[in-house]
């Protein structure tokens, strides 16, 4: 099992913030921001000690939970200083996007990481749809094509044009090319049928997360047939599993604690606009239609000491059939650093060691 | 139909002349046809399981010149794509430029006629449309041809299968027409982005 670390800035408010998305940005204290960033690299530099596989950062917009509007600045900070982990890019919001614009920095990336990006594409939850004025009713077609156009730009050796849907260039020829051939270890994010298509028509892996195991195998068991029509295998490291994951040194310890967690999302839409987003951003599992979760907190999916732990991440790799855990030890959107700390010594010393072989 | 298995098929539309030729037979005008025809005349030629030779281009072009159409825009589906290519190296001053959808790959090259050997000194405007998911020919053929023509653009119509005219209509038309009207000046953007003036 390969281990990535979700990096999500931890920015600690002075003042208790509005709780509704999007978040004021005059609330934004620059003292707690500098501090936060301040902080990114000393914890980096312990995780990759700790024998993590990856650091990975996500694209969020308009509130502090999780500070990387633009991953990809993020991305480059943590490569030029660390030598040895890989960069996940979990990853750019490609509805949003410029598609080839995307192609090129995560080329030139590639090339400054001197080969350890990954990347991870997917559609954005439904409240990013708000930040650049996204139609969320066209939301999934932009993100098939985009990806496709991603990938084309990455591979393709002459000048080409593109006639999309949503997308037309008439001249696209990008440099840098990734260092990584044909193309850095990509995955299409997300559990529907249409990204579980996607990934295994063109070979990329596929990442799922938060849900429950028997949820997820759903995905990537439709996954996995949908790569055996095409006529492969994923590896089990073309499966990333994103969670939630709460240890501690007893099972009872562990559930005291998630207990003291709040149950609600830090910053929801105001339910009018909720409500009218649900009725265009529809979503599935393997084509079974699903909810996003949009008020209540992620579920945390590994809770309780070393052992149980590690018997749960077993369970993870048997049943969704994951080969990448991408892990937040203390809630994403938490600035408290003290208790993800904790957390990182017990992980790293007690359940790493032992989920290394499963 | 002629003694060399050139057929004339429908003519729709008014202006410049477009001549389409396929390898296939009897197939009526799609909706591309509808909407090219808005802007050009669209004459059908099928050369149904005649292979590509220099001798097929001459006769062509005297069966265009029989028809009254001198100078043309040239545009070839599939397996008529290699056909097109000796038309246009047969009289390269009579065609005005060539739209070539999903192309078919160059026929393996004989003593005395080889497309390889003639295409880099073909200056002809070349528009080269490959469907996204062309499970046929694929986009090799249409790399190839790039490759090859000092004066082709590669452009790829997402979504769409080897009957891009069929599949995407209105793309595969927009951007005939732009090449055939602009040519090589179709890379830069008229798209007008202003939302309020």
């Amino acid at each position: 099992m390969k281990v990535s670390f979700f990096e999500t800035i931890r920015y600690l408010p002075p003042e208790p913030l509005p709780s509704e998305w999007p978040v004021p940005s005059g609330t934004y204290d620059r003292e707690a921001g500098a501090a936060a960033f301040r902080g990114v690299m000393e914890r980096l530099e312990y995780v990759e000690q700790l024998g993590f596989d990856w650091v990975s950062v996500s694209e969020h917009h308009y509130s502090p939970r999780i500070l990387t509007p633009s991953p990809i600045v993020a991305a480059a900070y943590i490569a030029a200083r660390l030598p040895r982990l890989k960069i996940a890019l979990l990853g750019p919001i490609v509805p949003h996007s410029n598609p080839v614009r995307v192609a090129e920095e995560l080329a030139m990336l590639d090339n400054l990481a001197q080969g350890r990006l990954i990347v991870g594409l997917l559609r954005g939850t439904a409240n990013e749809a708000l930040t650049y004025d996204l139609n969320p009713a066209e939301a999934r077609q932009r993100t098939d094509e985009g990806m496709e156009l991603i990938l084309k730009a990455w591979t393709e050796p002459h000048p080409f044009g593109w006639q999309g849907r949503h997308f037309r260039y008439r001249t696209v020829s990008i440099w840098p090319r990734p260092l990584q051939q044909p193309h850095p270890p990509t995955y299409a994010l997300g559990t529907s049928r249409e990204s579980c298509e996607f990934a295994a028509r063109h070979h990329l892996g596929c990442g799922v997360s938060y849900g429950p195991f028997d949820v997820m195998a759903r995905a990537t068991r439709y996954y996995r047939e949908q790569c055996a029509r095409h006529g492969w295998q994923p590896t089990p490291e073309q499966i990333v599993y994103r969670a939630n994951m709460l240890v501690a040194d007893t099972d009872e310890e562990a559930h005291a604690l998630l207990r003291r967690q709040p149950d609600q999302a830090p910053f929801v839409m105001r339910a009018g606009v909720r409500e009218a987003m649900m009725t265009l951003d529809s979503r599935n599992i393997a084509g079974q239609a699903r909810s996003p979760i949009v008020t209540g907190a992620l579920p945390t999916t590994f809770v309780g000491s070393p052992d149980t732990v590690v018997e749960q991440v077993r369970r993870c790799r048997e049943v969704v059939g994951a080969g990448v855990l991408d892990l937040s030890l203390h809630p994403p959107g938490a600035g408290d650093l003290e208790p993800l700390m904790r957390a990182l010594d017990l992980f790293g010393g007690k359940v790493l060691p032992r989920i290394r072989d499963l | 139909m002629s003694e060399t298995g050139v057929r004339e098929g429908h003519v729709a539309g008014e202006g410049a002349a477009l001549v389409h030729l396929t390898a296939a037979r009897g197939s009526g005008p799609t909706p591309a046809h509808r909407l090219l025809a808005q802007r050009f005349r669209v004459l059908a030629l099928e050369t149904p399981g005649v292979p590509a030779s220099p001798e097929v281009a001459a006769t062509l072009a005297g069966t265009l010149q029989s028809l009254g159409v001198e100078r043309f825009n040239l545009m070839a589906t599939a397996d008529a794509a290699p056909t097109a290519l000796w038309l246009a190296l047969h009289a390269p001053e009579r065609v005005l430029a060539m739209v070539l959808e999903a192309p078919a790959p160059m026929p393996a090259p004989s003593h005395e006629a080889s497309l390889e050997r003639r295409l880099p000194g073909l200056a002809t405007p070349t528009l080269l449309l490959v469907g996204t998911r062309d499970d046929v020919a694929g986009p090799a053929p249409g790399r190839a041809y790039k490759a090859l023509m000092p004066n082709a653009h590669l452009v790829f119509v997402y979504d769409a299968g080897p009957a891009v005219g069929a599949d995407r209509p209105e793309a595969f038309a927009e951007v005939a027409i732009d090449f055939l009207e602009r040519r090589e000046a179709f890379v830069i953007s008229r798209a007008a982005t202003v939302i309020h003036p």
